[in-house]
């Protein structure tokens, strides 16, 4: 009974401050989905990292790290630099642009830039694919925990998230679901951080994690190094997952959040947060809990579903049921906070771009704000169906896998267009419309068409990132140089007008 | 970034960051992290290799962003 008043009382809140936000917003379609602009250097900080930081960071990434060892952590380095890159490099720019030209979309400032409305249906339609997927995997991550601590079936823990998400997305719009995303993830560091010092505690009371490390040299000291127990973590694959994490910055619902910055100071502090709090502080305790602590505390796991949930398992066994269940709740946070995101940047691509971007350019204000909270419904249902998919036992494959093999290739497939965009005045729409489509068709081809013992050859067996993005940023260049540079007023507003404004005082207020 | 690249100190700033992303691929590949070391005895190669190339990022950035970046 414990376990259900507590969740309770947590949806709750979630829904209250959801409500808060529907009463305070402007009702306006750049309230609704830039925040109206108005996002600070803490909130964009707890917005950002708990974006990113969903449940993969309490499942699959202290999986993979209990399975195969420390090398996966390359993934996290580069993310962290990724995302720093984001947000020194381009972050500027695209706010300044969006500011300026009043954009509501990453996707809307690239059509702009390239003057393009094919590259807006091309760029929405690739980043929905992937994305919306994704959104799937946060209910299900959340079923597993509600499955593991009380024996309920999967899809009650993923109804509950889809539930929340729904009301937290459609009443509170950006802002809320910004401000909230402090709200979960101070549960989440709590919980994380709580349950490792605690564990720490009970299962090595000795010397705490110096004699963790000492239990899995017994063990099996190749859980301490690279490639790993199994021998898959070669130099080759932690360069290629560094490079793999270095994409954070083209993940679309990261990118979008640059948008609603309020001005050009975030940018200057915000990579101290990434480095100092996401590099050095957070990541490190799932690092902690998968590489050490799980596999000294309950070695022996082969499975990769098992080990997963490898983290929750241990918590189940060594800490009191209560602290298990604010433990689930953490996970719920993770999840909540970063699919939320997920299905703003999805509503706001669906909204602005597809539907008044190409389909209906007439439509109002309100119409596309109507819209937007519309179509969160209809992409929670697909998503849903992707989690009864894996319920079901087809495709089903260890979450870390997922976030870095399919989704982050395909978020990469925009990077060239939009690092050219923002900083290559010589980059045409041309190059866009074929760097990024036969980018997404070769990943599409390389995922999809297998040999018959599962090898992707078009892939040359690579991570499916290290062939695709150099053919697609190659074919962007090539065809760029090739076609008739874009106009003079293009690189009025896409240049001088930026720079101009981010030199003067106006940016900073 | 083109206004980082348009000056010394940002391209500084720019080799700086590659350098340490090289210095990191090529300790990797000469097998830094295939050592048992333990850092304070629990603290594997790779999150130290990690960890110094976060310190290297985080001072460079403080360094040119807080007395460089043109927009500061």
């Amino acid at each position: 009974m414990f376990d259900y008043i507590a969740l309770g009382l947590f949806g709750l809140v979630i829904i209250m401050l959801a409500a808060y936000g529907y009463r305070i917003s402007a009702k306006t379609a750049e309230d609704y989905m830039m925040a109206g602009r108005t996002i600070g250097v803490v909130v964009m900080f707890f917005f950002v990292l708990f974006a990113i930081s969903s449940s993969w960071t309490f499942y699959g990434f202290p999986g993979v790290l209990y399975l195969h060892g420390p090398g996966y952590v390359f993934f996290i380095w580069g993310s962290v630099a990724g995302f720093a890159c984001l947000y020194m490099f381009l972050g500027p720019r695209l706010w300044a642009l969006s500011k300026l030209n009043r954009y509501l979309s990453p996707v809307e400032v690239l059509s702009e830039r390239y003057e393009s409305r094919a590259l807006r249906i091309m760029l929405s339609v690739t980043i929905l694919a992937f994305i919306v997927p994704y959104v799937g995997i946060q209910p299900l991550g959340v079923g597993r925990g509600f499955e593991a601590l009380t024996g309920m079936p999967l899809w009650v823990g993923a109804a509950y998230t889809s539930v929340l998400l729904v009301i937290l997305v459609i009443l509170g719009g950006m802002r809320i679901v910004a401000w909230v995303n402090i709200f979960l993830g101070t549960v989440y560091i709590t919980a994380l951080l709580g349950s490792l010092f605690w564990a720490v505690s009970v299962i090595f009371p000795e010397a705490g994690l110096v004699q963790a490390a000492q239990e899995i040299v017994v063990i099996d000291s190749q859980k301490l190094t690279t490639p790993g127990p199994l021998g898959e973590y070669t130099p080759v694959l932690l360069i290629g997952t560094f490079v793999v994490g270095l994409m954070a910055f083209s993940w679309p619902h990261v990118v979008i959040g640059a948008m609603t910055a309020r001005d050009k100071t975030l940018f200057k502090w915000f990579p101290l947060l990434i480095f100092i709090f996401g590099g050095l502080f957070f990541y490190i305790i799932p690092f902690i809990w998968g590489s050490l602590v799980a596999p000294a505390a309950l070695p022996g796991i082969t499975d990769p579903a098992e080990a997963d949930r490898v983290v929750q398992t241990v918590i189940q066994l060594y800490l009191p049921r209560w602290f298990a269940v604010f433990v689930l709740m953490g996970v719920i946070a993770a999840a909540v906070s970063t699919a939320a995101v997920q299905l703003m940047t999805s509503s706001i691509i669906v909204a602005r771009d597809l539907i008044q971007g190409v389909l209906k350019p007439e439509a109002s204000d309100r119409e596309i704000t109507t819209i937007a909270r519309y179509s969160v419904a209809g992409i929670v249902v697909i998503s849903l169906g992707v989690t009864i998919f894996v319920q079901l036992g087809i495709g089903e494959e260890a979450m870390a896998m997922y976030l870095t093999d399919v989704s982050v290739p395909g978020f990469a497939q925009w990077a060239p267009a939009l690092v050219g965009g923002l900083l290559w005045k010589r980059g045409t729409r041309q190059g866009a419309l074929a760097g990024t489509g036969i980018g997404v068709l070769y990943l599409l081809a390389g995922l999809l068409i297998t040999g018959s013992d599962g090898t992707r050859f078009l892939l040359f067996d690579l991570h499916p990132v290290v062939p695709t993005l150099p053919v697609n940023a190659l074919v962007y260049v090539v065809v760029s140089l090739l076609t008739p540079k874009p106009s003079e007023h293009i690189e009025d507003i896409f240049f001088t007008e930026v720079e101009d404004y981010l030199l003067s005082d106006r940016s900073a207020q | 970034m083109r206004e980082i690249a348009g000056h010394w100190p940002g391209r500084i700033f720019l080799l700086v960051l590659l350098l340490s992303v090289v210095v990191m691929a090529v300790l990797v590949a000469q097998g830094i992290t295939e050592t048992d070391v333990l850092l304070f005895g629990w603290m594997t190669m790779p999150l130290v290799l990690g960890i110094g190339f976060i310190l290297v990022w985080l001072v460079a950035y403080l360094i040119y962003f807080f007395h460089f970046w043109p927009y500061r």
